[in-house]
């Protein structure tokens, strides 16, 4: 398979639009384009959390037809679509991969109740940007931190994990994934 | 409902990696049913995840897997949009309902066991027995809720309680690491009802013991 690198591929705006080509007129490019780019990036997440290959590839796949059939659900004024890839692949993972058998339908219960407005008549509105704003500050982290985060996304480890495996007290791996948090959080509200 | 006291950051960015147990992930989703600030906050922690996946060096994928995936697309319809749910918890007897695949879904079909004066408990069905639970005290007693070189997640359902770190009533978490020591008192009124997530089995041995400590000699 070629992969050409598209100028466009940091920007989320360029990805909701071909999501809604997706959602529009069911645009087979549009969707092949997302895969090419995503595909790859799904299957490297998903073995780094020790699935093997060939059931990792069976997951992009999967996340990639839940992608066409609800196109016409995705927001782009609540997520952006890597937000939404990484969320699909991560709860098949944990229903398949893990076994837990609640999870899925749980996601699917919450992620429909931000469909209603709040009981004080508000909806749930802030949305984070992920463009190079975030990379940037994923880029800036300090290494430590960087590398939590890394472990914790990547390799799904538990705190307590990671604290093992680093010989630091769980209070210190939590300390410093709350200011990673800090720092991203920061990123994410100034969009570019 | 409004909760007041919401999971720790890092709670939430556990549970958006995939990193909490059953047992804490059950006690969040039932937060993140009622609290629509944490699901605000979640979508920060998941949008993390997209950042860090758009990154990624991609991993090269299969010959022939693109046709694979354009050959399904053929017989892959769109979902049908549904309308909006039901708000959830419409009904008072209910429980939030990602607990139900774990103690069902009607607080009257509870079945209480009595562990102690004042204090019944249920353990959950499944595979997290032991980490799971739901625990119920009379009002103005003190909670079994100790800390001892585990963390603890404990969401009030009815009733409510207070401790040095605040009035916890129906939709509040107590996100409790391995330090806190605390001496919930429950709120006269209602009994309080609330689902703990422990990331040891509770052993009752010492953990009841202490908790029974100024009821009963052991
Ligand atoms: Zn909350």
């Amino acid at each position: 398979m070629t992969q050409t690198a598209s100028p466009h591929t940091d920007d989320p705006v360029y990805w909701s639009a071909q999501v809604t080509a997706v959602a529009s007129r069911r645009d087979v490019d549009a969707f092949m384009r997302i895969f090419a780019y995503y595909g790859p990036r799904l299957q490297r997440y998903l073995v780094g959390l020790a699935v093997p290959a060939p059931q990792a590839e069976e997951l992009v796949q999967e996340t990639m037809l839940r992608i066409w059939r609800r196109a016409a659900m995705f927001d782009a004024s609540r997520a952006n679509l890597s937000t939404w890839m990484f969320r699909i692949a991560r709860n098949l993972y944990i229903d398949s991969v893990r076994g837990e058998p609640h999870w899925l339908p749980i996601q699917d219960g919450l992620d429909r109740l931000d469909e209603l407005p709040g009981e004080d008549g508000t909806t749930s509105t802030e949305a984070y940007a992920d463009g190079v704003g975030l990379d940037r500050a994923i880029d800036g982290l300090p290494p430590q931190q960087a590398r939590m985060i890394r472990m914790s996304y990547f390799e799904a480890k538990s705190h307590s994990e990671i604290a093992r495996e680093l010989h630091q007290p769980l209070g210190s791996v939590k300390s410093n994934l709350r200011r990673a948090f800090a720092r991203l959080q920061a990123a994410m509200r100034n969009r570019p | 409902m409004n909760p007041h006291h919401h999971p720790d950051i890092v709670t939430l960015m556990g549970y958006s990696s995939g990193g909490l147990s059953v047992a804490f992930a059950a006690v969040v989703s039932a937060h993140l049913s009622v609290c629509h600030l944490c699901r605000d906050r979640l979508r920060a922690t998941d949008t993390i995840g997209g950042g860090l996946l758009g990154q990624q060096e991609g991993l090269a994928l299969s010959e022939g897997a693109a046709e694979r995936l354009l050959a399904k697309l053929e017989h892959t319809e769109p979902d049908t949009p549904t309308p909006p749910p039901e708000l959830w918890r419409h009904d008072p007897d209910e429980l939030p309902e990602p607990l139900w695949p774990y103690f069902g879904s009607s607080y009257k079909a509870l079945r209480w066991k009595w562990i102690g004066p004042g204090i019944h408990h249920i353990r959950s069905h499944g595979a997290d027995d032991g980490h799971l639970m739901l625990l119920r005290v009379k009002p103005g007693r003190s909670l079994p809720m100790h800390t001892h070189g585990g963390s603890e997640l404990t969401m009030i359902l009815r009733g409510a309680y207070d401790d040095t770190l605040g009035h916890f009533a129906p939709g509040d978490v107590a996100d409790l690491d391995e330090d806190t020591e605390h001496q919930p008192v429950t709120a006269p009124g209602v009994p309080c009802i609330c689902v703990a997530a422990t990331d040891a089995p509770l052993r009752f041995s010492g953990w009841m013991a202490r908790a029974l400590q100024p009821f009963v000699r052991l």
